[in-house]
Order: structure tokens, then sequence, then C-alpha cells
């Protein structure tokens, strides 16, 4: 396969989202946004129209989780609330809701490999296991002294991988909650100020289960924050660090999301001062990228669709910053929105 | 053609002078030297006014703090939380500040100016007057002149911040260098407090003895300014050594300084209040890193606990030890960050509608005033400037913020911007 | 009132054999003409030739200098200490370390920068041509490619922020000119009319394109081509409109079109990293254009700076306020000095001479008799106290005690002790808490009053009689004898205390932290 992306087309949208995933099932999108909706695309349909969204939570969607074979979908928010939705009906309903999984911000979501668990951690510091069937607790990691920002499983299904926002990640073996061991990703977190910037941005593993991918950025300063995206490589049952991947400037800021390929390719997108955007191929050996396009602006997430030739990156509109009043024609306030960038491997 | 706004030479030169001869009486007692219509010296004599001026350099966003608007657009990740007060919530990342509410009075309702931090910052803290072709004081500087240093010994006008300390008499403007801020750096005392062992006790008395016997003689048929100037540093530098105990984190308990936070503001915030206790008329505490234009959200629930419990622990102190009816407290930025979240997750500069947090001394207590519109992009209620905080401040201190008028060389100046007012409802 | 003021000055020129008047004598007959009120008397010898000493030397006299002073009985005395210390080699130091506070503000310090003020300073290099080596820097010159100095320090540009170049352009305008247009960089000046947005974008246009030389190892400037007239607009108006370099008051220079690739004479190297030459040279203009006779603004500023160094306050405050509706207290003076100095070639060192010599110069700091303190008006009836540099004070500690040679490693303390922070014009005695607890604590200071084999504090210790103390101890810090009622104070407290040698310290210290030391009064 060419690894040269061809643009297919941009699906605009109105307001901002973070996170999207493209359903196991290959027919829908979905991504979360920041007033609680979860917006769904049909990609079967003609234009991709989009559909009812999935209602019902507040603050950020930023976690979105799939049912490896039922067409179940779990999102969670940043009030706490976490929620199983039957995603490909007319009018989804939630199966179940967990009102109370965390308190406050939940940050990232995991489904086990055998689809019995969905895992989830937070600023509350805690990482816990629901049973994906009822949404009742079935496991809590306890351990991080901090904001946990990412977590997911291996593929095996044995392992828990978590990090924070000090560069801590944790392997929790997934049915005694024991942590095993940690991998140190300190060097994607600083204290600048009073401030700590960085923290672990991603997390990912690979099929084989053998490397462990851990994206953010190496700080250089809080505030307006710089840092220079970088993508850490483990051997995941040694916890040795393999290679290091610098992927921009100090304005390129944080690896926000990334795919790591079977054939050890990683895929990343970052998001640094406004307009920098990057989506960046690489292979752990190489010095340069086999591909970089800093044509978007800000990439906030990256998702493969299950066909494996199609991906999709949310990005932001351009000119999205400014300092003080800046209005419409018609004197409205403006915001900023999430253009959806489809991409063709050939 | 003269320009009525622009001084002649027959100003600048007599400022000096004007200021020489107020310099005895200001920094001697707490005299009013200077101001034409010193109609509140008794009312002030009556009890003794302090302000503690916390100042959150770069911009804290009033969306992560004061005046959240959870699940909206531009509302962000964070909830609201109930607060002492019913009815009034804050920013989850307030938790300990929200068990305060009941001493706070909210201003949501603030819209200045200047949206850049290089004006912004001597814009707000000068209270943006109207432009007479004068540097006007920052706030502290023009307490220090109108309450006056007290009888602690100590400078009127304290800065406590991160990172070189020294004396930084640009804040005084047109008051003249004296009214400038003594700036004690990352928590340290000055250079050279320790007095050298070499030297007795008894040896301090007699020099201090000699050198006043020869200034004073000295002084005889010349401007008095300069050798007063000179003995007051003299007599705050002594100050300061007898008051060494004030640097002395060691002599403070574990318990009190986690309370504080470990951090550079929990410790400034901290020596804030000790100064405060000592007799400091005014005591800012500067926080510096609020600049959130990239990451504003993990930067926020970064700093913001930070804030909350420094800030959270002081008003419970100050209350505590009753000094809080005496002491006006004030937490602002130069501005508040834009509503629309830019693509690096951050927030810009936004002076159009934000908020600030006051308490203490003439300030009413557990209250919000004004509000912005449901995204929080405007203000939807009386617009407020920094003048009309001025007003208000000035007023909760005891000072006629219309009467009262600085002397700059027999040139009449208003104390605030003379078409703003006090904001009634925030005062007692 | 002018007018007849200028007819008295032309009547005195005229009655006293044209054009051979001294400036001195016209000075102070035209500051006499002005006032009515009685002016305070000549001051006394001491404070005399301690006043002269430090303008001159650097330091107060030593005390064998003053004694020596005190007993000449020559009544042209003061003239020739005035010419003997013009003459010495302490004069051109003292003027290369005026030059530098007065130029670069504390904001930093460099070798080549020194030696090259040292040179001029020895050379008695006139004003004009000073200015030229500094506004336009010759790198092929070793002895004056170091006044590059004044333009590579504002171009440094610290951690992200971008270069200050609105900062080098006031600070063109506030030194050489006088006139400080900062606040018109964005719209015509709010309240000061005659200064407006051009004035500030003609001499951005100047010096604006320079840059760091990164291809050699001494301080250099380079500059980029001006190819056209810089474009601006009022942040009021929104107009645009243009300029080439310009001077305030002067008229637009032309801006000569290249096509792209010709505007060098000698291209830069990039490989070499050397600048190239270029057919239009914006410093050059300026240095030919700033520095002249005929711009009033140039002369202006320069006497009424020299003059404020010698008397304490400008005849235009502040210095660099110079415009129509900030008249001078005494316009035909600062025209004469103008005038006089243009026509002496811009001799730095005779304007020094002649206002040394005026009678303005000589008075006493305290105000004549009846007369409070708290006079308003500039009329120059008594001297002004004034400000004591960083350098003036570590080099009159150690005359006092006798220990110059320790100069070198105080003159670090002195200076984080006394200076302003970098960019604060030094203009203004401002006592700090700092300076304070320098002299109460520091370690090197104190090291000042101990005694060592040979030095003030040792001899003093040494003398048996406590009047004789009391009078050398005086003589050597305050450059004068003891009143009867001092010398009895201190007579009876070193008598008093049970340590005699702790007692003769406090004494020293206590005449070293005295405003009087710390002021040229």
């Amino acid at each position: 396969m060419m690894l040269d992306p061809q643009e297919l087309g941009v699906v605009e949208t109105d307001r901002q989202v973070h996170a999207a995933r493209c359903s196991p099932c290959g027919q829908y999108l979905f991504a979360g946004g920041f007033e609680g909706e979860v917006r769904r695309w049909d990609l079967d349909g003609e234009d991709s129209p989009e559909l009812q969204p999935l209602a019902g939570h507040h603050g950020w969607v930023q976690g979105l989780a799939f049912h490896p074979t039922e067409k179940r979908l779990f999102t969670a928010d940043s009030w706490g609330e976490l929620r199983c939705w039957d995603y490909a009906a007319d009018e989804p309903a939630p199966c179940w809701i967990q009102e109370s999984a965390h308190d406050g911000w939940i940050r990232c979501l995991a489904v086990s490999p055998d689809g019995k668990l969905v895992a989830s951690c937070g600023r509350d510091r805690r990482v816990r296991n629901w049973s994906t069937v009822d949404g009742k607790p079935q496991y809590e990691y306890t351990g991080h002294e901090h904001d946990v920002y990412n977590l997911t499983f291996s593929p095996d299904g044995k392992f828990l991988v978590s990090g924070d926002d000090r560069g801590v990640v944790k392997k929790w073996n997934v049915l005694t909650a024991e942590c095993e061991s940690e991998f140190d990703a300190s060097s994607l977190y600083a204290y600048h100020r009073i401030q700590d910037v960085g923290g672990v941005r991603v997390l990912a593993l690979d099929a084989a289960g053998k490397t462990l991918a851990v994206g953010g950025g190496k700080p250089s300063r809080g505030g307006t924050v710089q840092a220079v995206p970088t993508v850490l490589l483990f051997d995941f049952a040694t916890g040795e660090l393999q290679h290091t991947l610098e992927l921009g400037k100090p304005q390129d800021c944080y690896v926000h999301d990334l795919v790591l390929r079977p054939d050890n390719l990683v895929i990343a997108v970052t998001s640094g001062t406004p307009g920098n955007g990057q989506i960046i191929f690489q292979r752990p050996t190489d010095e340069e990228p086999l591909f970089r396009s800093n044509k978007l602006a800000n990439c906030h997430s990256i998702a493969l669709h299950p066909d494996g030739r199609r991906f999709v990156v949310v990005a932001t509109n351009k000119g999205s910053n400014g300092n003080g009043r800046r209005l419409d024609a018609d004197g409205n306030y403006i915001g900023n929105s999430s253009p959806l960038h489809w991409f063709e491997l050939t | 053609m003269t320009n009525p706004r622009c001084k002649t030479w027959e100003h600048h030169l007599s400022r000096r002078h004007l200021l020489g001869a107020a310099a005895g009486a200001t920094l001697g007692a707490a005299g009013l030297g200077g101001l034409l219509h010193p109609a509140v010296a008794g009312e002030l004599k009556q009890k003794r006014k302090q302000v503690l001026f916390i100042w959150i350099d770069g911009g804290m966003s009033q969306l992560e703090s004061w005046d959240p608007k959870p699940n909206t657009r531009f509302g962000g990740p964070f909830r609201a939380i109930s607060t002492s007060v019913p009815g009034i919530q804050l920013s989850e990342l307030l938790p300990q500040t929200a068990r305060q509410m009941h001493h706070l009075a909210v201003v949501r309702s603030l819209h200045t100016q200047d949206n850049s931090h290089s004006a912004g910052v001597a814009r707000i803290q000068r209270g943006d007057p109207k432009d007479r072709g004068v540097t006007y004081p920052y706030f502290g500087s023009a307490v220090a002149r109108l309450l006056g240093p007290g009888n602690s010994g100590l400078p009127p006008y304290v800065w406590v911040k991160p990172g070189s300390g020294g004396f930084k008499h640009q804040d005084a403007g047109f008051l003249g260098p004296q009214y400038g801020a003594l700036a004690f750096g990352d928590g340290q005392p000055p250079e050279n407090l320790v007095k050298r062992n070499a030297v007795s006790d008894q040896d301090l008395e007699d020099r201090d003895r000699l050198r006043r016997s020869l200034n004073q003689r000295y002084a005889v048929g010349r401007p008095p300014r300069n050798s007063e100037a000179n003995d007051y540093v003299f007599d705050v530098a002594q100050t300061l050594m007898q008051r060494r105990d004030l640097f002395d984190m060691e002599s403070i308990t574990a318990r009190e300084r986690d309370r504080y936070g470990r951090n550079d503001l929990g410790r400034d915030m901290l020596l804030g209040r000790r100064m405060l206790e000592a007799g400091v008329t005014f005591v800012k505490v500067n926080s510096y890193g609020w600049d959130t234009h990239g990451d504003n959200f993990n930067g926020h629930a970064s700093l913001m606990p930070k804030f909350d419990q420094a800030f959270a622990a002081v008003i419970e102190d100050l209350h505590q030890r009753g000094m809080l009816d005496d002491v006006l407290v004030i937490a602002m930025s130069e501005f508040g960050r834009t509503p629309r979240i830019n693509g690096h997750v951050g927030r810009d500069h936004w002076p159009e509608a934000w908020s600030l947090a006051m308490a203490g001394c003439g300030i009413q207590k557990g209250l919000v005033i004004g509000k912005t519109n449901d995204t929080g992009t405007f203000v939807d209620s009386e617009e407020h400037d920094i003048g009309h905080l001025f007003h208000t401040w000035f007023r909760a201190l005891g000072i006629d913020p219309v009467k009262t008028e600085y002397n700059n060389d027999g040139q009449p100046l208003p104390i605030a911007h003379d078409d703003c007012h006090v904001i009634q409802e925030a005062l007692i | 009132m002018f007018r007849s003021l200028t007819c008295l000055w032309l009547f005195l020129t005229a009655a006293t054999a044209v054009a051979e008047t001294p400036l001195h004598v016209g000075i102070d007959a035209l500051l006499e003409a002005q006032s009515d009120a009685p002016c305070s008397p000549c001051t006394d010898d001491a404070s005399f030739v301690r006043r002269v000493y430090l303008d001159f030397a650097g330091r107060i006299p030593a005390a064998n200098e003053t004694a020596a002073f005190l007993a000449d009985s020559d009544e042209h005395k003061r003239r020739q200490l005035v010419d003997s210390l013009l003459a010495s080699d302490e004069f051109p130091r003292r003027l290369q370390q005026l030059l530098h506070v007065m130029f670069m503000e504390r904001l930093g310090d460099h070798e080549d920068w020194q030696a090259f003020l040292l040179k001029a300073a020895q050379e008695n290099k006139p004003w004009d041509q000073l200015v030229r080596e500094i506004l336009n820097p010759d790198p092929e010159s070793p002895e004056t490619r170091g006044a590059a100095f004044f333009y590579t320090k504002r171009l440094e540009n610290y951690g992200q922020n971008p270069v200050d170049y609105p900062g080098l352009v006031r600070d063109v305008g506030r030194l050489f000119l006088g006139v400080d247009v900062q606040c018109a960089q964005c719209h015509d000046h709010l309240f000061v009319d005659e200064y407006k947005q051009v004035d500030f974008q003609g001499l951005f246009a100047f010096v604006g394109n320079t840059f760091i030389r990164r291809d050699v190892s001494f301080p250099a400037v380079g500059e980029n081509p001006l190819t056209a007239e810089l474009e601006f607009t009022s942040v009021f108006e929104q107009v645009p409109r243009q300029t080439g370099p310009r001077l305030p008051r002067g008229m637009s220079v032309a801006v000569p079109e290249f096509a792209k690739g010709e505007e060098y004479l000698t291209p830069p190297d990039k490989k070499n990293k050397t600048p190239g030459v270029l057919k239009f040279s914006t410093l050059k203009i300026l240095a030919e254009q700033l520095p002249r006779a005929e711009n009033e603004l140039f002369t202006n500023n320069v006497v009424n700076r020299l003059w404020w160094t010698m008397m304490g306050r400008g005849l235009v405050e502040p210095l660099d306020l110079h415009h129509v509706d900030n008249p001078p207290s005494h316009p035909e003076l600062l025209e004469l000095l103008a005038d006089e100095f243009v026509k002496h070639q811009f001799d730095i060192r005779w304007l020094l001479r002649e206002l040394a010599l005026t009678q303005t110069y000589q008075r006493g700091s305290a105000m004549p008799e009846g007369h409070a303190a708290a006079s308003t008006i500039p009329d120059y009836r008594a001297a002004v106290e004034r400000r004591l540099s960083a350098e003036q004070l570590a080099r009159s500690v150690l005359t006092a005690t006798g220990e110059l040679d320790r100069l070198e490693p105080l003159t670090a303390s002195f200076t984080a002790a006394f200076a302003n922070t970098p960019r604060d014009p030094e203009l203004e005695f401002v006592p700090s808490v700092k300076a304070a607890l320098f002299v109460m604590n520091d370690d090197a200071f104190a090291e000042c009053l101990e005694p060592r084999e040979g030095n003030l504090t040792d001899q003093l210790i040494k003398t048996p009689d406590s009047g004789k103390v009391v009078d050398q101890a005086l003589l050597a810090i305050l450059s004068r004898p003891p009143t009867s009622e001092e010398r009895d104070e201190f007579v009876e407290y070193i008598d008093g205390h049970a340590d005699r040698a702790a007692a003769i310290q406090n004494v020293v210290w206590s005449l070293f932290a005295s405003t009087e030391f710390c002021l040229n009064h």
C-alpha cells in the first residue's frame, strides 16, 4: 500500500467536537461535542448525512468506545456520567446509564477485547471497570495520584494500561487490579510556574500487544502551552523505552490522538498554537516521517474506518483565535467549528 | 496655545518640591498632605484599613471560576457547584472558595477597555482614569498615599511575588517614587537583612542616632525631601531587620503551609497574610502564568485548585482573626478569557465580560453583582469598568472617591475615573 | 519679557567688546536679570572643592586635596582647580562613566563600548562627532566600532519576545533629540500636540531595518535595505499614510528604487554571514542629518543635558520632552547655550568648564536666609542637590578610606545596591531600602570601615586626641571641618564609649550613611 493519503472531502460542522470514532460495522461515524452531544453521521448514505444525535450528556463528551461485536456504543462526559447506547437505532436511547461513574471529567473509555468490560478514567484520579451488560461496577484500579488522561486494554485482554497528567503510565492486571509495572513517560510532563503541563494524551497498543505507544508533548512552558509533540514507544513486556519520536516544533505541542498499525507504523495527529496541526505517518526506526501534512489547523482526533483505507481527522476552522470582540455580520459572537476531513490511503 | 492636558515646566519642576513638602507628613505619620480635600481624615483614624490585592497575571478564565456556564457552547467541561450561599454557584474548580462564599462579593459584569497584557496590566491597576497627561499610580501606590503606612514601621505597599524582589518605584506614577512597591521575590527576605555579628545592638543604636543627628543638621535650610526620604529607607530597613521572622517559613507549622498549598502562590499568600498581620497597609500577592491561550482547561484544572486553596485559606484566616472587617480583599486579573475556545483548546483575551471577587472591609457579603448572558459572551446587566471598582474600593476603605483628589503640583486630579461611580450594591 | 532680556544680553555682549564675553558671565547675567529674589551666597571652599571633584574627577577629594585647597590663598584657586581637574586623567574616566549611564541607562555594558567612550573623552571628541559615530558605527575602525553597542544591546531579544524596535526608536529620539515619541507609535501623541505619528514612523524608518551582525565577535550592526516608504495608519483614523526616513521637524528622505538584488554595492555573503554594503544606508543618512548645528532639537538636547548634569535640573524638564507646549524655563539661556556650544564646535569640556565657572554653579545648596525651602520656582537661587551615581559613590568611599586599590571588586556590589533598574534613567535622588540594607549590613561595605594597616579607620584609631579624630574623619568623608557643635558631640560620644575603636567605627559609618555624603550638594 502506498502511504499517500488523498483527501476525499470535508464534512463541515457548526460546532466543535473532539473525539471521533467509526463504528466497527463501518456504517457510522460518531463524535463527542462540547455541549453534551454525541453526533452521528451515516457513512453509507449519500454525502454522509448527519443523523439524530445521541442526547443527554453534559459538558464535554470525550470518551467514545464500541463493543467489538454488538451495536453498542459507550460514551462518557465531563460531568462523570457513563452511558451505553444501541447506536444504530433510529432514535437512539441509552441501554443503561451510570450517572456517577466518576466525580467529574471522564477523560477516556476503552472496551475489553472480549466485550465484557468498559473501563473509564478521569480527573478524580480513578480508573474503573464496568460491566458492558448493565453498567454495574466491576473493578477499581487505585494508585494514580493525579488526573488520569487516557487508558487502553491489551489485545489479549489481560492488561489495562492507564496514563496520567504527570507522565506516569501503569500496567494493571485486569482481574487482580494489581499494578504490575510502570512505564516512565515523565518526559511528557513539566512544571512551569505553578502549572502542571503535558501528561499522557493518548495510549495505544499494536495488535500483537508488543509495543505500547504513549503520545503527548515535551513541554517547555505553560500558559500558552509550548511542547514538542512526542510519541514514546515502549516494549510492552519489559517496559523498556525503545523509540522516541519527536514530531514537530514547540508550537506544534501535543500528539492528541494516534493509531499504531500492525506494521508498527505510527499515525498521529497534533494540535498546537492556533492554526498549527499535523498529520504524520512515521516508522519507529526512521528519522523522518513517511508522510507529513500541516495543511489542517489543529487536529484533535483521528479515526480509522474498518475498511482499512479510509480515515477521518477532526480539525479546527482556520482563524480560530484572537483577542477581544469579533462579531459576524449579524452582530453575533463567533464560535469555532471542527471540520471533519476524510482521507483515503491509495 | 497650551494644551490643558499637558503640564508646563512649572508643573514638572514644582512636583518634586511639593512631594518633598508632603513627604514628611506622609511618611512619618498617617498624614494626608497633598490632598485637596482631606475630609475623611478623622474617619480614617478611627480604624486602620488594609488591602490584600491578589493579582492573577495573564488572565484567569471567568468561565472556569466566578461565572460558570456549564453545558453551554463555550462553557467548557466543568460543572458548577453550590456554595455556602443558596442560589450562588461557582465553578467546580473552586470547591474551598465555595465554602467561603458567604464572605465574598463576586462581580460578573466587568467590561474593560484593553485586551493586551502590555498595556492592560498597568491600565487596570492604575484604574484607567481619563487621560490627563499624567501617569496615574497603581492601586497599591494610591492606597499607600491615601491611607499612609500606619505605625508598623513597614513600607505601606508591599508586593509579594515569584522571581526577583526589589523596589519598584514605577508603580507610583506622579505620586513620586517613595510610593512605589517594595517587592519580596520568591518568599525571600531582601539581601543584607541580617545584622553583622561584629556590630552589637548598642552599635546599631549609636549609629542610628549619630546618622540622624548629622541629617538634621544637614537639612537646615534645604528642601527636606532628600533627608526625609533617606531617613525613611533606613527606618524601613531597620524594621525589616527586626521582622526577619516574617520570612522564616521554618517557623510556620507544616499544617499551615499545607493549608495554603506548597507552591509559589500558597507560599506568597501566606507571606501576604503575615505582612498584613504585621501592619502593612497594602499587600499585593502576585501569581504568574495564567495566559492560557493553549490547553486552557487542563491549565485551569491545574492552576485553579492552587488559587482556590490559598484564597479560601486567607479568607478564612482573616475572618478567624477578626481582620476581615478591616482588610479589603480583591482577586483579579487584567482581563478575562474569550468564551470562544480556540483550536489550541485555549481561550484568548477578553475584556468584554469578565469577573472578579472581593471581600472584607466595607464590602457586602455573599452576593453576586451583575450577570452575563446565557453563553457568557456579553454583560447582560449594567457594565462595570475598572473605574467603577476603584470608586467602590476607595469608598469601602472610607475614602470619598468624589471629594478626595490628588494634588499634583496644584493640578487637582480625581482619584478614580470621573465618569464612573460607586457600585452601591457592593457596599455595606 | 523675553524680548527685553534678549536686549539686555545684546547690550551686555556689545558693551563688553563683542563676542569675547565668556559664556559663564553671560549665563549669570541672564539669570540675575530674571530674578529679584536674593540668591544663596557663593558656597564655601569646602563645598566647592567637593562639588567640583565629584563632577570632574568622579569622586570626593582626598583629605589632603581638600586641605591643600582650603589652605590655598590664591584668589583664582577655583578656576585653577577646575582647569587642573579637567586636565587630569580622572576627568576622561568621569566623562566616560557619565556618558555610559546617560546612553545605556543600565541596559548593559561592553568593554569595546567603554573603550570607545574613554577614548572619546580623552580626545575631548566633539559631541556631534561622538553622536555620528554612535548612529553609524564604523566596524572597520577598531577605535570607534564599540559605539555599535548602543544599537546592538537594544537589538537583543529576550526569550520569545521580538526585538524591541519601538524601544530603540524611542531611545534615539529621547537621548539625541530630547523627544519621547513612543506614545506616537500608533497614533498622534494624545497630549503632546507636536509629536505626530509620522515622527515615530520617520525615526523608525532610519533604524527599523537594523540587526546584530553575527559574523564578527565585536558589537556590530547590519542593515537590511529600505526599499519603500513606510506605510502606517493611525488606529484612530484608519487613513493610510507613508513616510521615508525623517527626523522630527525635518523632511522625509526620498527612498530610491532599486531592482531586486541591486540594493547593494557589495552584496551580503550568506556563507560568511557578512552583511554587505548598501547603496542606500539609512544609518548613514541618520548620522549625516541628526547631529548638525542646524538641528535645534539636537543642540538643545545636548546643552540641556549637560546643564542638567552640572546644575541638577534641566532648562527643559523632563529632559526628553522638548516640544512647543513645554517651553524651557529660561528660553534665552537655552538658546545662548546652544549657540555658544555650536560656535565652540560642540566642545564638551569647554562647556562643562564654563558651567563650572558660573556663580550659578558655585552657589550654596541651602536656601537663602528667610526663604522657605519649599520654593517651586526653578530660578537657580540655590544649588540643587544632585544624586551620586554608583560609580561616584564607590570611588568616593574608597577615596575617603584611602583604599582605592580595592575599587575593582567593590564596583559591582555598589552598582547592584545604588544603580537604577535597566531603562530607568538615573535622574532623581531615590533612596532605597536595598541601598540602606547594603550600607547597614553588607560584608563588602563593612570591610571598608574596618581598620586595616594605613586606612582611614586605622589612622583614626591610632590618633589619641579625639578632637583630631573627628576633624580627620569629617575632612576625609564629608570634605569639611566639623562645626564646633558636631565636634563636641562626636568627641563626647567617642570618649564616653568603653570600646574606643568601635565608637570610631560607628562615627565613620554614620558619616558614610549620612544624606550629606550621598549627595552632591
